[in-house]
């Protein structure tokens, strides 16, 4: 059973926000205690009071972590294509193959009024523009080869020029020639998780998320949403097992790990993300009475260099 | 108190500035996807007291002839943000410096960003301002062709006008020619209040823009004469947004190629040139001068006539007063160009290559220097080594560092 947590930093609010510290802290607790992922949260819609936006927290806890995964949320109306393909695949390469995009399909509404948006956008067009902003940065990072780099001193070629390839993608809402200007990642591509699906964005994330994160806590809502997005997986010709869904749940001290447990085998879900609070008594809590149990019940045991390893993604996944 | 003494700036560029940098035998060729390269690079210019690295940047490859780009090393590297914000837990007082484009983002989303870099950092974060003269990177970002000078400008100054409203927590309620931005940042106020403000442009409109808003700029000059003339002129539009002549550090580019004696360095350097294989040189010439096809032109005959560009005002205009000023057919000033872009190089001794920086610190033709280490790590070695010390005991750069924030190196009030 696999064991995400989210630390909810755009939740943070007040005083009693976490530092750098705190957080390297208890994600190296995490890493311990062999949780797979964490999952750093981004802007929401409302104003939060954290010090950190998640993709420049993620690369400094790349270099205190080793082993856990490293997951930040970005958001589609925050960045362009090229630039989020650019930061990520560099996150990549930093964490040495640990790290994946979190691509929120909500729309949120205080992102359109402040990156000059005024006029929003329609559910419907929000949604054509998401699918193309994924498929164009999954181009982008395909765009090297694996040896493509040659490093030839002698001869002076540093690169194979047949082993790049231009994106060259021409779409409704973005143009893009690339290719990208990072190397071709450790993963081959960051893990792409998918979160905030329904209706036919399950069908999109069916055919490209390697994790879907599900926030229906009940069991069997939780079942039926997991049942579908194996079977549209299978359909668009992927192995079911290479798309794993987690089900959600609080971090809270409502749950113990025979509940978590129990929640995880009755939806049939390949493990769980625990949402943790951005508060430091919170972040204690976790990591002093949960994070020992979810050990004992059998979470969280996969090893692996990288962070697909880890999830047990790499064989369907090679692109 | 002490007297006046010079800033350092440590300008990263993967395996060096030299454009044949990658094949020195000493060099790191695996720069590019090596995050502890730069960690070292970042510690050792933190030893030797630097003020702050500095990461230029491109959203998109620098050479669109795929044979000319693969005969560098610069068409893949890490990108800025997430490469110093891995540096800021690596590190603990110097200052980390990315550039980002106001042609290809959004003021909201960078005021977050470098806040964000500023927290983690504990104060030592600034934003160099570029607007973007490659139409490689236009094309990334679904431009048909490089939008004109002016209107980058015209952008780069409403952009700047709206992020300083973010950091210092105005509520902006921004509804701009283009760009749109309703609420306060969503980051609490960072360490500086503002990360410190970098500019690196130098046409009439950059220089300008810089007056109004920059905290350091970086400059391109070689001869002291052209270095002097646009420290005067920067400095001396600063009264007419009401500010001293000290509020802004100028910051030309400096290459050194260092060793134990004169001839000895000189060596260094030819071995380097021998390095750049002719059609490499001439493109890299041709992208900063806003040519495509210098190449047609006799190789050792002289420069044609150029038009003004739309790309680089100031760098072309550098170049083309260098070839006639010393005479240089295409292939000399390629071969020049390609050692360090058109910035400054000094070849030496560490005592020559004090007395060169002295002299022009001294002169009142700059207030510190961006080093541009031909290669890495050995040339940045050398200078940490050799060339910090005979500064130190020259009483011209710090042995310690007397604060915490790049702001405090730099010796500028905090914002509001
Ligand atoms: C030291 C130095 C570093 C620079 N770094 C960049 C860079 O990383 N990216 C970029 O687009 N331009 C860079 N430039 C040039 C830009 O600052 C400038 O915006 C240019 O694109 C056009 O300015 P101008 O025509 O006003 O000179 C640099 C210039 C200097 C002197």
């Amino acid at each position: 059973m696999h064991l995400a947590i989210s630390l909810n930093i755009a939740a943070a609010d007040g005083q009693d926000v976490l530092d750098f510290g705190q957080i390297t802290a208890l994600v190296r607790n995490a890493e311990a205690a062999g949780v797979d992922m964490v999952i750093i949260s981004d802007s929401a819609d409302k104003p939060s009071s954290s010090p950190f936006e998640a993709t420049t927290l993620l690369a400094a806890l790349a270099t205190v972590t080793d082993k856990i995964g490293l997951v930040a949320s970005a958001s589609k109306l925050a960045h362009q294509p090229y630039n989020l393909a650019r930061r990520f695949a560099s996150l990549d390469i930093i964490s040495h193959g640990r790290v994946g995009w979190n691509a929120t399909t909500a729309q949120n509404p205080r992102e359109a009024a402040n990156f000059s948006r005024p006029e929003g956008f329609s559910d419907d067009d929000f949604r054509r523009r998401a699918w193309e902003f994924i498929n164009i940065v999954r181009l982008l990072w395909i765009g090297w080869e694996h040896d493509a780099l040659l490093f030839d001193k002698a001869s002076g070629r540093f690169h194979d020029p047949d082993k790049m390839h231009p994106a060259n993608f021409t779409g409704e809402f973005f143009s893009v020639p690339g290719p990208l200007n990072v190397a071709r990642s450790p993963q081959d591509v960051p893990v792409l998780v998918m979160s905030g699906l329904a209706g036919t964005e399950l069908d999109f994330a069916s055919r490209r998320a390697d994790v879907v994160l599900l926030d229906k806590l009940e069991p069997s809502g939780a079942r039926a949403t997991r049942d579908e997005i194996k079977r549209r997986a299978h359909e668009a010709g992927r192995d079911p097992v290479a798309i794993k869904v987690l089900a959600v749940a609080d971090g809270g001290p409502e749950h113990d790990g025979r509940s978590l447990e129990d929640l995880c085998l009755s939806s049939g879900c390949d493990g769980i993300v625990l949402t943790v609070q951005p508060r430091a008594a919170a972040v204690e809590a976790f990591v002093e009475r949960l994070l020992p149990e979810l050990k004992r019940h059998g979470f969280a045991k996969a090893q692996g260099k990288t962070l697909r390893d880890r999830l047990g993604l790499s064989e369907d996944s090679k692109p | 108190m002490s007297a006046r003494q010079m800033k350092l700036g440590l300008f990263l560029w993967a395996t060096g500035h030299h454009i044949a940098a990658w094949r020195h035998p000493d060099a790191h060729v695996r720069a590019g996807i090596d995050i502890d390269h730069y960690i070292k690079l970042a510690q050792t210019a933190e030893a030797a007291k630097f003020d702050m690295v500095f990461c230029e940047d491109a959203a998109g490859l620098r050479e669109a002839n795929i044979n000319i780009a693969s005969q560098t090393s610069r068409s893949i590297g890490f990108e800025p943000i997430s490469l110093l914000s891995a540096l800021a837990a690596q590190t603990e007082r110097i200052g980390l410096v990315s550039t980002a484009s106001t042609s290809y983002n959004e003021p909201y989303g960078l005021a977050r960003t470098f806040a964000s870099l500023d927290n983690l950092s504990g104060g030592r974060a600034g934003w160099n301002l570029v607007t973007s003269a490659s139409p490689i990177e236009a094309a990334n970002f679904g431009a048909t062709g490089l939008r004109p000078h002016a209107d980058r400008y015209a952008r780069a100054r409403e952009f700047a006008t709206v992020i300083t409203g973010l950091w210092n927590r105005r509520v902006p309620g921004h509804d701009g020619e283009s760009f749109s931005v309703r609420d306060p940042l969503d980051i609490p106020p960072s360490p500086q209040g503002a990360p410190v403000m970098v500019q690196a442009g130098a046409s009439d409109d950059g220089k300008d823009l810089a007056a109004r808003t920059a905290d350091v700029v970086f400059s391109a000059a070689q001869t002291f004469e052209e270095a002097k003339a646009f420290y005067d002129d920067l400095k001396g539009r600063l009264a007419a947004y009401g500010r001293q002549p000290d509020d802004v550090k100028i910051m030309p580019g400096v290459a050194p190629v260092v060793a134990a004696t004169k001839a000895e360095a000189q060596a260094k350097y030819d071995a380097l040139q021998e390095l750049i294989p002719d059609d490499v040189g001439v493109a890299l010439l041709s992208s900063y001068l806003s040519i495509s096809d210098l190449g047609r032109y006799p190789i050792d005959g002289p420069l044609p006539e150029l038009p003004e560009g739309e790309g680089m005002k100031s760098r072309q205009a550098l170049v083309i007063e260098q070839a006639r000023r010393d005479g240089l057919s295409i292939r000399q000033l390629a071969r020049y160009f390609a050692g360090a872009r058109g910035h400054w190089r000094i070849v030496g001794t560490a005592e020559q290559i004090a007395d060169e920086l002295q002299a022009r610190f001294e002169g009142g033709a700059a207030d510190g220097f961006n080093v541009m280490p031909s290669w890495f790590p050995g040339e940045l070695d050398a200078f940490a080594t050799l060339v910090v010390p005979e500064l130190q005991r020259r009483g011209l750069f710090r042995k310690d560092y007397e604060g915490r924030t790049l702001r405090e190196h730099l010796g500028l009030k905090r914002p509001i």
